[in-house]
């Protein structure tokens, strides 16, 4: 990308808007990094204008270049970065400046919040302490009165209570989500005219998510600042973000307006992307997208459309050269500004399917699906399993204070072909449901029942095998899965030794496996650090699937990978649930993942199961007010949707297990609650509802105000 | 907190007892003091020997276990730590050894210290800069030469110098000149024992806390925290100064506490090299006595310096680190 | 389960059965062992000092109880290459018996101390609980001992460990206060490997304790252990050094390196390659240790530092394994 204006930029600037007004613009920026495997091109010509008071998002997967774009407009980037190109501020070029010209605007006119909220305050000072310091750096002459004043301005702004109070905590004192919030109220100190945001609420749980969102979306309101939203989450940016500019291999692949991308996207990419992604708010009954492959190394130079390798409509001509970011030809009802950088965006019209064009495979039927479940039989059951740790208080001094009910009588069931989902807040107890079931023993609390055998006999190494190899786990992290000096032949050699098999089966079966989870088998030597982290979720797969299972327990299984590669994995379990006929046992964050692969799903909250029942009944019709709340939480890949929903924003945190009260825990957070007279309250407060179902109700639910009306002061609308 | 000291005082008050008592039973298994008697003129008969000795409650006839109760009844009910085989109160002499050894050791603890912690935050800022790479080499360097042989290497520099300008300038052994008037005088002669011994544990003592300040310091350089307080509009410098400085020095209060009873070993060399009459120059003599009684003394007193470290460690954390402290 | 046979996976299953994965990761831990070259530098000049301390009596005709009436506290000659002691012995037959007194401490020092310290401090990880609280009281406790005392002790005592040769009472006094540290660090290590996915997948697979230690806890500390080994020796050099320095650590007829750098001291101006070149060798044997040690960490550890160093080496892993 060169900085001659081209014919589109023209257009662009004569059109919709003058570069000159542009609060923030960035030109041909181009970032360079030195590393031991040569020169990384990390960021290759990224141009956009910044209009005061809008919002630009950023969307990209890890590595292409997002956040890099982001630091280098900071001018956060080492020194040994090698910059080039134009940042202007009102007009005024940032690049080249030095780190102290640089200060006068850092903080000042572009402020900046970061993606983990625990690391990025210090430990050591109070958090009063760093928002003053933020005032004390560009107001040197304000008194110490008025900047404690305008510090608890801030963090009531952003929804601190007792601000005052609050001043004198350390970070460690706050939550995540409240850290996050101090971040927007240090960035925000000075009314800059750029808020740039870098995945500010990825470290964070839906329901906080929302919060942190919506207290982004005040302080934009009480600044007027124009925010750049960066991020991986098409959700996130859709309801926010007026542009949209998608990168992919340290370039912008594509421009134009939230409508454009999300409704016409003319690059290939983004289209995947956006079928790549589920849906929480549709019953999808057909496989996500799958971009195969991985993004370019950087080290190397491009000589063609970085997407290429990947690219289902690749044809020779997209191998010589890079394509520019054009304009797309005019289309009725269509900006000027939306431009993409591929050479067949005409063929992509405005029906363009991205399941055809990437070629989604069809969804696979299991055996078990024509089956009624009750005549299926069980794989797995829990009876009132419990769970309850001591809580200690203090870091030296260990005394207990208490005891933290982390799984509080859990009852449910797995059927063969059936996949069951628990979902909620971390802390709810549903990573504790799982190593109850993986760690079981005589003494638990509760039964849990492994292909017809009890816990309870567990006592000698035959049964315990035996329930052991009906059961196996895919864990979070496909890093930390794999022993990093194990070869994928041993990882996947170390159950079937486990079981006694003879050598020549043993390679036998790893081959199959290898092929099963779509690898290649030829790699069975490397090392796990040679594979890509959608990869070795593979053989973590495989693994997991060596010796047979029945029920395979999936660990937050696609949190830790890309959107692109995650649609690749979980079509991957998909098929493997139909053509093995396996039953999982998800937990899972991400709502959407939840509703496209489970058949079943329990909502936990504070140890205890508040709502359960078929997907798509309690997605649809949720009937308890924490899963109101938790599913309009979100965020969904389509701006106008996005716009007009109805959102419960949940006041506060998880509560503190040992706050929990007599009766519903929920009703210190609880919507409905909160609206209820007086008189009704009573109930909540000193009995606990039952996990039951209605009469013909499809699901169970435990509330005695089902469907009740939501208080006001939650419900938010942006219109 | 105080609970909290106390409990912890607590234990290590039992650990101190137990390798106390280990100590003790290992000195008077293996040092016998008659073997020496038996070297004065005129020799005195054995029974001459063991009269004496019991008299000094250090009766060679009884056993182990027997001798470990009477001089444990002497401590609990006295404070008596017993005496040397030429009669000597222990006691008597400890507070003088101690004072000594402080007095040598003060001086350069501090200085260590500070140089130590400035040159790891020098270093660090220069990293891979030439500055950096002559100071953290040094330090390795120092980690392959034993402590007395450094100590000796100082004493011939200081020797050679004394003879290069002809007069003697430093004093490498020794306290004090006995008989110097007070005053200004005095003041020069003492200037002129502390120097040497100072110089040498202190050039050779910072290596440790300048690697560790180092490497904490880069640790934090990057750190999340130091880019939001650059966000904010610190530069580099003051982010760095202000934020990461801070949080690296968490894990040096620490060490530093635990490096007080290293140094007390260290002062052993040091004092047996500049022959300093200090405890652990006693302690070295009194075995070569195959004195029991004070072995075991200058042993627990080990102890008890490293379960002060240990504690001051647990404090001085507090002290720094908001995260452990006790609400 | 399916079972999909093609002739593809034949051709690999052939392959994977030529190839002995276990030589292919020596071998990679060898290349990037030898691709550091002060680590290489290192390990010739510690393996030419184990050589002379073997065969060095060779190089002289003397030996270390003779002396030579003609040639008293003389310089290097000819005939005594590296000179001879006021007593008219070869220093050369000294040196080489000295390096070798050093040497075997070292080796015997820091190899039992790592196998007592990964023993000890594996069994603290394993059971936890109150054998673990027992055992790091009885650690702690050990830590808190004046060291430098109890050798003191133990090799000027006349009493019943009097009949041991000093090398050997000196050996065994060192160990009892080596491995403390290393002990600590192999069991905060050890509780944070058995908190690894890996190691849970293997539980949850029912493979059984012992298998787990031995197949994913002992290599991951493996190279902790390596890299202590060499730390250890170079410790136990220099405290025998020290201690025999001040006269406490090997006693005469025993001779070491530091036996001979202390009873130098006293006349370094008249005879100093008495003290020069006993120091020397000392230099050469920790300070070659010492240049190893960075060599050695980055072989073992497959997520050290120098990342772009071990990527370097992918293609070549590549080679070995497939």
């Amino acid at each position: 990308m060169s900085t001659n204006t081209t014919p589109a930029e023209r257009l662009r600037d004569a059109g919709l808007y003058a570069p000159g007004d542009a609060v923030l613009s960035v030109r041909d920026l181009n970032v360079r990094f030195n590393s031991e495997n040569g020169v990384v091109h990390a960021v290759r010509g990224v141009d956009f204008d910044l209009m005061p008071g809008k919002t630009l998002g950023i969307v990209g997967e890890s590595g292409s270049g997002k956040s890099v774009t982001s630091m280098a407009v900071m001018g956060l980037l080492p020194e040994t970065a090698d910059i080039s190109g134009s940042v202007r501020f009102k007009g005024k070029e940032l690049l080249g400046l030095s780190d102290k010209a640089m200060c006068k605007h850092r903080g000042n006119d572009i402020a900046m919040v970061f993606q983990d909220p625990l690391s990025s305050l210090t430990p050591v000072y109070t958090v009063g302490n760093q928002i003053i310091e933020a005032l004390t750096v560009h107001n040197p002459t304000m008194s110490k009165q008025a900047k404690e004043a305008r510090a608890v301005d801030l963090l009531r702004m952003v929804g601190i209570p007792s601000p005052k109070d609050r001043l004198k905590a350390f970070p460690h004192e706050f939550s995540g989500g409240m850290r996050q919030r101090v971040m927007i109220a240090i960035a925000i100190a000075n009314d800059p005219r750029v808020l740039i945001a870098d995945e500010p609420t990825t470290a964070l749980d839906v329901t906080i998510q929302a919060q942190v969102l919506e207290v982004l979306h005040t302080a934009q309101e009480e600044t007027g600042a124009a925010v750049v939203m960066i991020t991986h989450d098409l959700g996130v940016v859709a309801g926010m973000a007026d542009d949209i500019m998608v990168m992919y291999a340290g370039k912008p692949v594509e421009t134009g307006t939230v409508e454009d991308i999300y409704y016409n996207p003319r690059m290939p990419y983004t289209l995947g992307l956006l079928g790549a992604v589920p849906r929480v708010d549709t019953a999808t009954k057909q496989s996500l997208v799958p971009i195969e492959g991985t993004p370019p190394n950087l080290a190397l130079p491009v000589t063609g459309c970085s997407f290429a390798a990947r690219c289902p409509l690749v044809s020779d001509a997209c191998l010589h050269g890079e394509p520019e970011l054009i304009a797309v030809p005019g289309v009725e009802g269509q900006t000027l500004g939306h431009r993409a950088a591929c050479i067949k965006s005409n063929e992509l019209s405005n029906d363009a399917d991205a399941h055809k064009i990437f070629h989604a495979p069809p969804k696979p039927v299991s055996k078990f699906d024509g089956v009624a479940r009750v005549e299926r039989e069980k794989v797995l059951e829990l009876k009132d399993v419990k769970k309850h740790f001591p809580l200690l208080k203090g870091a030296l001094i260990k005394r207990r204070i208490g005891t933290v009910k982390a799984v509080d009588g859990l009852s449910f069931d797995i059927r063969e072909g059936e996949c069951v989902s628990i979902v909620g807040e971390s802390g709810c107890g549903k990573t504790t449901t799982l190593l109850e079931i993986m760690e079981f023993h005589p003494d638990q609390v509760g039964e849990v029942v492994i292909g017809g055998v009890s816990n309870k006999v567990a006592t000698d190494h035959k049964t315990t095998m035996t329930m052991r190899k009906e059961m196996q786990m895919v864990f979070q992290d496909p890093t930390g899965a794999l022993d990093p000096r194990f070869t994928v032949y041993e990882v996947l050699a170390e159950p079937l030794e486990n079981l006694g098999m003879p050598k020549a089966a043993i390679k036998k079966r790893i081959m199959e496996l290898m092929k099963l989870v779509g690898l290649q088998p030829d790699h069975v030597n490397r090392f796990p650090n040679q594979f890509s982290g959608g990869q070795r979720q593979r053989i973590g797969i495989a693994r997991a699937l060596a010796v047979n299972p029945k029920l395979v327990v999936l660990d937050e299984p696609v949190s830790a990978l890309d959107v692109s590669v995650q649609a690749g994995v979980i079509n991957l379990l998909d098929k493997l649930r139909a053509e093995l006929g396996l039953s999982y046992l998800m937990v899972a964050h991400d709502l959407s993942v939840v509703r496209h692969i489970s058949d079943r799903v329990a909502v936990m909250y504070l140890g205890k199961i508040v709502e359960t029942g078929d997907v798509d009944d309690v997605f649809d019709n949720p009937r308890h007010p924490y899963t109101r709340a938790l599913l309009s939480a979100i965020p969904v890949p389509d701006p106008n949707l996005e716009r007009t929903r109805e959102r419960i924003i949940l006041q506060g945190d998880l509560p503190s297990p040992l706050d929990a009260p007599k009766g519903c825990n929920f009703a210190t957070r609880c919507p409905v609650f909160a609206a209820l007279p007086a008189a009704k309250q009573e109930k909540c407060l000193t009995l606990e509802p039952p996990l039951a179902s209605e009469k013909d109700g499809a699901q169970d639910f435990a509330c005695f105000f089902p469907d009740g009306e939501i208080d006001a002061d939650m419900l938010v609308v942006h219109a | 907190m105080l609970k909290y000291l106390m409990k912890r005082s607590g234990i290590y008050l039992i650990m101190i007892f137990l390798t106390t008592s280990a100590g003790y039973f290992l000195a008077v298994s293996s040092l016998k003091p008659a073997v020496l008697e038996q070297e004065k003129i005129p020799r005195p008969t054995p029974e001459q020997v063991n009269a004496s000795f019991r008299g000094l409650g250090l009766d060679p006839e009884k056993n182990a276990w027997e001798r470990y109760v009477e001089w444990l009844g002497g401590i609990i009910t006295r404070w008596d730590w017993g005496r040397s085989p030429n009669g000597a109160f222990v006691n008597a002499e400890f507070a003088d050894r101690v004072m000594v050894s402080t007095r040598l050791f003060i001086a350069s603890i501090i200085l260590t210290l500070v140089i130590g912690v400035a040159l790891g935050v020098y270093s660090a800022a220069r990293q891979y800069k030439f500055q950096d790479r002559v100071i953290t080499s040094y330090s390795y360097l120092v980690h392959i030469l034993p402590a007395p042989i450094a100590y000796f290497l100082v004493q011939l520099g200081a020797i050679s110098i004394n003879e290069a300008v002809g007069e003697r300038i430093f004093f490498v052994t020794g306290i004090s000149t006995p008989g110097i008037e007070p005053g200004w005088p005095a003041f020069v002669d003492l200037v002129a024992h502390y120097a040497v011994p100072t110089f040498a544990m202190t050039i050779f003592g910072w290596a440790g806390y300048q690697i560790a300040q180092r490497q904490y310091l880069l640790d934090n350089v990057n750190a999340d925290f130091v880019r939001t307080a650059r966000a904010k509009g610190l530069t580099r410098n003051q982010a760095i100064r202000k934020h990461a400085l801070r949080v690296s020095f968490i894990p040096v209060a620490q060490s530093i506490a635990f490096t007080i009873p290293a140094i007390f070993t260290g002062g052993f060399f040091a004092e047996a090299i500049f022959a300093w009459p200090g405890i652990g120059l006693w302690s070295i003599q009194a075995i070569s006595l195959q004195d029991v009684n004070v072995a075991t003394a200058t042993l627990a007193y080990g102890s008890v310096i490293f379960a002060i470290g240990a504690i001051l460690a647990d404090f001085a954390t507090t002290l720094v680190d908001p995260r452990v402290r006790v609400q | 389960m399916t079972n999909i046979i093609d002739p593809i996976a034949e051709i690999d299953e052939a392959r994977v059965a030529d190839q002995d994965v276990v030589i292919g990761k020596s071998r990679i831990i060898f290349r990037r062992f030898m691709r550091n070259r002060t680590a290489v530098a290192g390990l010739f000049i510690f393996l030419a000092l184990f050589l002379f301390s073997v065969f060095g009596g060779f190089l002289t005709s003397w030996d270390k109880d003779t002396i030579d009436p003609l040639n008293i506290g003389m310089p290097p000659s000819p005939d005594h290459l590296l000179g001879t002691t006021q007593a008219g012995i070869d220093l050369m037959a000294l040196i080489v018996d000295g390096t070798r007194t050093s040497i075997l401490i070292g080796l015997i020092v820091g190899g039992v101390s790592v196998l007592i310290s990964a023993v000890y401090g594996c069994t603290m990880a394993f059971f936890g609980g109150k054998v673990d609280a027992t055992m790091l009281f009885i650690l702690e406790a050990l830590i808190m001992m004046p060291a430098i005392l109890v050798v003191a002790v133990a090799t000027s005592g006349s009493g019943g460990l009097k009949d041991l040769p000093s090398w050997l009472l000196l050996i065994v006094v060192l160990l009892f206060f080596s491995w403390m540290g290393t002990a600590r660090l192999v069991r905060s290590l050890s509780m944070s490997l058995m908190q690894r996915d890996y190691v849970k997948a293997a539980k949850y697979m029912g493979v059984p304790s012992r298998r787990i230690v031995w197949r994913h806890l002992v290599p991951n500390i493996g190279s902790l252990l390596v890299l202590d080994f060499t730390r250890g020796i170079t410790g136990a050099v220099l405290a025998e050094v020290a201690f025999s320095f001040i006269g406490i650590g090997i006693k005469l007829p025993d001779v070491s390196l530091g036996v001979l750098i202390g009873q130098a001291t006293g006349q370094v101006s008249s005879f100093p390659w008495m003290f020069w070149v006993p120091l020397t060798v000392m230099f050469l044997l920790t300070g070659s240790l010492a240049m190893m040690n960075d060599g050695l960490r980055d072989a073992f550890d497959p997520s050290s530092s120098s990342i772009g160093r071990a990527k370097r080496t992918k293609p070549q892993t590549a080679k070995v394994t497939n």
